[in-house]
């Protein structure tokens, strides 16, 4: 994948660390009676460690790792859903996220309903929905079930759906959570497809995926991340040698 | 690579980095800030309001009509069971439409905090997917809780035209004061609890509690003279009637009841606190500083919403 030349960076990852503190009490009576040997009730759980990276303007970068490797917090650390403990994150240019497909979807509302909330959550205005409409809807391939209240579709509909959506937001950073494995073949060739167009339109691509072909067909650089340390950061090929290598230490 | 890739690249190098998830600066500034938000998410928060109430009634087939029904059928029974067969027209006359105006600004009340306490936890599919600035779950249950209580008040200005009662009076201003009241503390509140609640869910069940003894520590079905008489029998002195009326929801109360209960203008038939306007005023003024304090402390509490829920 050629490089843009001067490419500006549009994410920046300084010394991010990300701490869980897993409490075992969670009601109110618990909090009482164990109130002076909290701490005792409180595990810590280092799920990101001093990460640290930037990334460039219309570059695709796929995050590797075993499951509980941290990809999927340094995904939402990016994507501002969760706050670091430490360091700090910054970004720049409008943010599409493929977290989990339909996230905004409300089951009881139709379709064509879902589309303007889901648009409205990733920051479109109606109006600018309105004049996207009819292509999300022919990117999904839904027809007529737009107006059919999403509780009855199929996860493949909502998957067709949601990525429709996202890809129309016109995001200059588009996050990526395996989400695409959900959708048949032809659908994921199409998504390949348009992620492909948005390479070539300079858009930005944070991908996590434990598919080495997938990763191998789109990404020009490969994060690896084990332990929630960085563990190699690199081109792609030599960062699926180091995920394997993660697997078996 | 393409003309497009460069001219997005370029304009791409001009922005300014920003700070990835919600602004933690403190003070006034922030809570600025935080409004600043919210204001330009009011499409999202417009559209957030029109699921809540959508999703309500979507799979009825008289869909908004229920929201009349519930009401009126509540007017009624008031109006029959409580006004001519308990007999509390006696004491308090036209009964149906004091009891109504009280139940109406207190609705609001209720509904602000208790769907604004849960609107963090019911949504936690949208916070634990995507960014937006989380004051609007709570401020999106205001909203809603705003469309219900226009619907009561429609029904209660109906009754009052059928019972020959309409508030054709000055007093009538009193409503809007009465309704900003409620609007500010039960949106601070709501806001405060909407993040408390996501560490402890108790709160949830611990607001019901508080509710119901709220309720009945306001005028809604008693009248204040009762109140007024009570404290004057027991010699309690006037600090316990000011205790009684610290509490900002009986202010708000008494306002609509002086609003929309004109059968309480007869002599001798309804008691009012002196300086009701100060009062009120001082009311939205404490409302309003404690948005802003509930507003600092969702902001200190928000950052883990996403891992806690």
């Amino acid at each position: 994948m050629p490089q843009l030349i001067d490419a500006p960076e549009v994410i920046r990852v300084q010394d991010v660390s990300k701490r869980f503190v897993i409490r075992k009490d969670k009601s109110l009576k618990e909090r009482i009676v164990n109130f002076r040997r909290s701490n005792q009730h409180k595990d810590d759980f280092w799920a990101l460690r001093d990460v640290d990276f930037t990334i460039e303007a219309g570059s695709t970068v796929g995050l590797l790792g075993a499951n509980g490797s941290g990809k999927s917090t340094l995904l939402k650390v990016i994507g501002g859903i969760i706050d670091p403990t430490d360091g700090v994150v910054e970004r720049r240019g409008r943010l599409a996220a493929l977290l989990e497909l339909g996230a905004g979807f409300h089951p009881d509302l139709t379709g064509r309903e879902n589309v303007f909330l889901n648009a409205s959550i990733l920051g479109l205005s109606r109006q600018q929905t309105e004049g996207y409409f009819d292509s999300i809807v022919a990117f999904s391939e839904i027809g007529d079930f737009i107006d059919t209240q999403v509780k009855f579709y199929s996860s493949g509909m909502y998957v067709r759906l949601a990525f429709a959506i996202a890809v129309h937001v016109d995001p200059d950073i588009l996050l990526v959570d395996e989400v695409l494995a959900v959708g048949d073949e032809p659908f994921q060739k199409k998504c390949m497809d348009k992620i492909k167009e948005f390479q070539r339109e300079g858009r930005t691509i944070v991908f996590v995926s434990h598919s080495a072909g997938q990763v191998q067909e789109l990404c020009d650089r490969a994060i690896v991340l084990q332990h929630g340390n960085v563990v190699f950061d690199g081109p792609t090929e030599a960062g699926i040698l180091a995920l394997r290598e993660s697997f078996n230490p | 690579m393409s003309l497009e890739a460069q001219e997005r690249a370029k304009r791409l190098a001009t922005l300014p980095f920003e700070r990835t998830g919600a602004p933690t600066a403190g003070g006034v500034g922030g809570f600025l800030t935080a409004v600043r938000d919210a204001w330009r998410q009011r499409q999202l928060l417009d559209l957030l309001i029109r699921r809540e109430l959508k999703a309500r009634y979507k799979d009825s087939s008289l869909g908004f009509a229920w929201s009349l029904v519930r009401p009126i059928v509540m007017l009624l029974i008031y109006y029959f069971a409580i006004g001519k067969v308990l007999q509390a027209e006696r004491s308090i006359p036209q009964y149906a439409i004091f009891v109504f105006a009280g139940l109406t600004i207190w609705g609001l009340f209720n509904e602000i905090v208790s769907s604004g306490t849960s609107s963090i936890v019911s949504n936690a599919g949208l916070i634990k997917k995507v960014y937006l600035p989380r004051e609007i779950f709570p401020l999106a249950a205001t909203g809603s809780a705003l469309f219900n209580f226009a619907m009561q008040l429609i029904v209660l200005t109906a009754a009052t035209i059928l019972l020959w009662q309409f508030p054709w009076h000055v007093e009538l201003l009193y409503a809007p004061l009465s309704a900003l009241v409620v609007l500010t503390f039960g949106t601070a509140l709501g806001i405060l609890l909407s993040a408390v609640n996501v560490y402890l869910r108790d709160i949830q069940y611990l607001v019901e509690v508080a509710m119901l003894i709220l309720f009945w520590v306001s005028p809604i079905v008693y009248s204040y003279r009762f109140v007024a008489q009570a404290v004057t029998n027991s010699g309690l002195g006037e600090w316990a009637l000011e205790l009684y009326l610290a509490n900002p929801v009986t202010i708000a109360v008494l306002a609509f009841q002086k609003a929309f209960w004109i059968a309480g203008d007869a002599p001798g038939a309804a008691v009012y606190p002196d300086n009701m306007l100060l009062r009120l005023s001082i009311m939205i003024v404490i409302g309003l500083v404690f948005i802003v304090g509930a507003q600092r402390v969702f902001t200190r509490l928000q950052g883990n919403f996403a891992q806690e829920i």
